[in-house]
């Protein structure tokens, strides 16, 4: 199989594409997503590709564009709905937790919500308190919904072609500090199946659960911590509902040891969640308290260095590494 | 402008120390060298002194704390200093008072404000949201570290059975049949980790009391339970235990020791010790010379003569040393200490018993330095004072060998075909089979024995 090198964005970008080409009633709907080339870049040329039919300028009117994209896939579309960042998802909160989470629930069935919500996640570089979200945590917690956080290109891509053909809601949380990651892709790459994590380092003393731009901080930390005798295996969760309980809890069974690194507040959210599958599962197995890196439990700061100090950086991934290997 | 001391280095290998006692407290005046506390390290008890001048505002520790390398245990600055404009992260880094139980079921604080300890104020979004942090102190309350990220600094204190061990390494002791009542181990707060378990189980060859079969009324219902044992006295692990525990555990278990053991013929040694100390007794600030004595003078010419087994092991290569330092095994009440007898082949025997004395005496007064217990390359352990015939020691790394000594026996001896009365004395090597083979142990104890069996050699060099 011949592997090219794509951008994260890219990867996005050829995924929608083959997608749109494949299913004629796939469609992208955002602000800007069309006739500026995208907020970020990721859906530049779509436009020129498949017109103002399938590519739709929207306002600046997330829960409107949100709502018309549900609409739609209850009657047989497959919207795409970008927001500019996950930070403006807020105002269509609404839409997705009542509407596209339970309309097949509450109708019996009667109606799916084929359903794709995508975006960039996180924090950027100083965007300020309101900018710099990780929605993941929210729309994680509600049934119905499933919330996807690539951290490579190969995934971006075969997930977000899983995403475009589920028959359900699937959030595609993506990072501005990820965008231009390059990564090897194989071509024809076809969907990759959805809950699924993936080690992508393997070792034997402590398990560190990441995922999207902290799968990059977690495998810093581990280069240095291997110079240091300590052998880390990374899990890569890919996806966060549903989430892969299994490969989680047989990496911890080998390790014994657990640290979650998630960008996010640390009250609840999914590092919680990770924490309470590995204590319940694998209870027996665990030499050290699980620990977890997060964003600290403060609106995150404008200044660079208080960004940074606030963010989960290696140095603290190493530490904690650390301490639950008694070092 | 106040400032934060900190628990500095007292010795090379200190990673943490036990404050054991204050010598200045709050509002005291403190000048530059002035005693502010001791400190028990890993090696010694040392004098905590100041390097500023200044009144000792705030104590951050108590006395009997456990602190580690570079945490803040005081400030020092002029009465009446505003110390709120020290930053509070810092000084959120002293560890909590042991007199306040750290324990988080007594830290009655809304969870979602507990999360914001190491961050500034400034950082808060509302005072609102955190009146309670900006209300309390911060010295009295703020944990050590980051909540949301490590758990508790200490776990509470031992209650009767309760001992504290990660689940998994319960898992395991099940299965092995392991009983960890009394178990103390490395993790957190003396938590019983994987790592412990080699030594709980390898103990438990030796200890009955560690492995039990699994009680007979297991199986049958009816039988009677099984009385309740007394509960052992528990000795909380001193530093200098909990070093030796670690140093020994690590040499026993990793450096592949051999023994080598012979008889000497001590009968010159002991009349020349006779009359050495006759005619010493008779000179100015008399020194009595000991059997040891003329032994790790004997043992320093031996290495010199044959310096690989004055050698130590490191992963590269074998390091033969240029120099002969002698560590001396002294026991003392908490355990054992090995001062060093340095260059012991270049001075007099007189010297050598001397230093032995005074090294012995500072050791017992709990002053010795660290540097005076490092480097040796090599270890005598004498028993001899004790009744003891012959025994092995354990290498005390890194150096590659220790020479364990018994007493002098009187005994029937073989000499020119004839049974007589006689001296002998044991000696065992341990050696690390890394560095010293069964020859080279062998030529080492033979020009040993050479030494000893003809001792005018020992003060001739």
């Amino acid at each position: 199989m011949t592997m090219r090198t794509l951008r994260y964005r890219e990867a996005l970008r050829e995924a929608m594409i083959e997608e749109m080409e494949r299913d004629d009633r796939v469609f992208l709907m955002g602000e800007e997503v069309g006739h500026y080339q995208g907020a970020y870049k990721v859906t530049e040329g779509m436009l020129e590709k498949f017109g103002e039919r399938r590519v739709i300028d929207t306002p600046i009117a997330e829960g409107g564009f949100a709502g018309i994209g549900i609409g739609a896939a209850m009657v047989g579309l497959r919207p795409i709905i970008e927001f500019m960042t996950w930070n403006f998802g807020a105002i269509a909160f609404d839409q997705i937790l009542n509407n596209a989470a339970k309309i097949r629930q509450m109708s019996g069935g009667q109606f799916s919500c084929p359903i794709v919500f995508r975006g960039p996640n996180g924090s950027a570089r100083q965007v300020g308190s309101q900018h710099s979200h990780s929605m993941e945590h929210f729309f994680a917690t509600v049934p119905g919904l499933k919330v996807i956080a690539p951290a490579f290109p190969i995934d971006a891509k075969g997930l977000m072609k899983t995403a475009i053909r589920d028959e359900n809601p699937v959030l595609v949380m993506e990072s501005e500090t990820l965008y231009s990651v390059k990564g090897e892709v194989p071509d024809g790459l076809d969907a990759l199946p959805l809950g699924v994590a993936q080690i992508v380092r393997p070792g034997t003393d402590v398990t560190i659960v990441a995922y999207s731009r902290m799968t990059h901080v977690a495998l810093e930390a581990a280069v240095a911590l291997e110079k240091e005798g300590i052998s880390v295996e990374i899990v890569d969760l890919r996806s966060l509902r549903p989430l892969d309980e299994d490969t989680i809890v047989q990496s911890v069974r080998k390790t014994h040891r657990c640290v979650v690194v998630h960008e996010g507040w640390p009250y609840g959210g999914v590092g919680a969640e990770v924490s309470d599958r590995v204590q319940r599962l694998a209870f027996d197995f665990l030499d050290a308290p699980i620990l977890r890196v997060t964003t600290r439990d403060v609106p995150m700061p404008y200044n660079a260095k208080l960004e940074q100090y606030v963010l989960p950086q290696a140095d603290r991934v190493i530490a904690t590494v650390k301490r639950v290997h008694n070092r | 402008m106040a400032k934060i001391l900190e628990m500095p280095k007292l010795s090379p290998t200190m990673e943490e120390g036990v404050l054991s006692a204050w010598h200045k407290k709050e509002g005291d005046a403190v000048a530059v060298d002035d005693l502010l506390a001791e400190v028990e390290t890993d090696k010694a008890t040392m004098e905590f002194r100041a390097f500023d001048k200044g009144t000792l505002l705030k104590i951050l520790v108590a006395a009997g704390s456990n602190v580690k390398l570079g945490q803040p245990v005081a400030i020092l600055g002029t009465p009446g200093e505003d110390l709120t404009q020290i930053s509070p992260a810092r000084v959120a880094n002293a560890p909590p008072s042991p007199a306040v139980d750290p324990g988080p079921k007594t830290e009655a604080l809304p969870a979602a404000s507990s999360y914001a300890h190491d961050l500034p104020a400034s950082m808060l979004p509302t005072p609102a949201l955190h009146a309670r942090e900006a209300a309390a102190p911060r010295v009295s309350t703020a944990s050590p570290l980051d909540r949301t990220e490590h758990e508790p600094e200490g776990l509470p204190e031992r209650q009767g059975d309760r001992v504290f061990a990660s689940p998994f390494v319960r898992k395991q002791a099940r299965e092995l049949g392991v009983d960890l009542r009394g178990a103390t181990g490395t993790g957190q707060g003396g938590r019983v980790v994987v790592g412990d378990l080699s030594a709980l189980t390898g103990s438990a060859q030796a200890s009955h009391a560690m492995v039990r079969a699994a009680p007979s009324t297991m199986n049958t219902g009816s039988a009677p339970a099984a009385p309740r044992l007394a509960e052992p006295e528990v000795r909380p692990l001193s530093m200098m235990r909990k070093t030796i525990a670690r140093r020994l555990t690590e040499s026993k278990t990793t450096v592949p020791h051999f023994y080598l053991t012979l008889d000497v013929d001590v009968e010159a040694l002991v009349a020349l010790r006779k009359k050495l100390n006759v005619e010493l007794a008779q000179g100015e600030g008399a020194t009595k010379l000991s059997v040891n004595d003329l032994l790790v003078k004997a043992c320093a010419l031996a290495l010199v003569r044959v310096p690989e087994a004055n050698a130590q092991f490191s992963p590269e290569a074998i390091l033969v040393h240029r120099r002969v330092d002698i560590s001396v095994a002294v026991a003392v009440p908490e355990g054992l200490v090995t001062p060093v007898v340095r260059d012991a082949d270049k001075k007099s025997v007189a010297t050598v018993a001397r230093e032995i004395r005074d090294l012995a005496a500072r050791a017992k007064a709990k002053k010795l330095k660290p540097e005076e217990m490092q480097d040796g390359t090599f270890s005598i352990s004498n028993l001899g004072m004790f009744g003891i015939d012959a025994f092995s020691a354990v290498i005390n790394p890194p150096e590659g060998a220790i020479l364990a000594v018994g007493r002098v026996r009187d005994e029937p001896v073989v000499k020119d075909g004839q049974i007589v009365a006689g001296k002998r004395m044991s000696v065992t090597l341990s050696c690390d089979h890394r560095v010293i083979d069964g020859a080279v142990g062998a030529a080492f104890l033979a020009e040993l024995r050479n030494l000893l069996e003809r001792p005018v050699r020992i003060l001739t060099g």
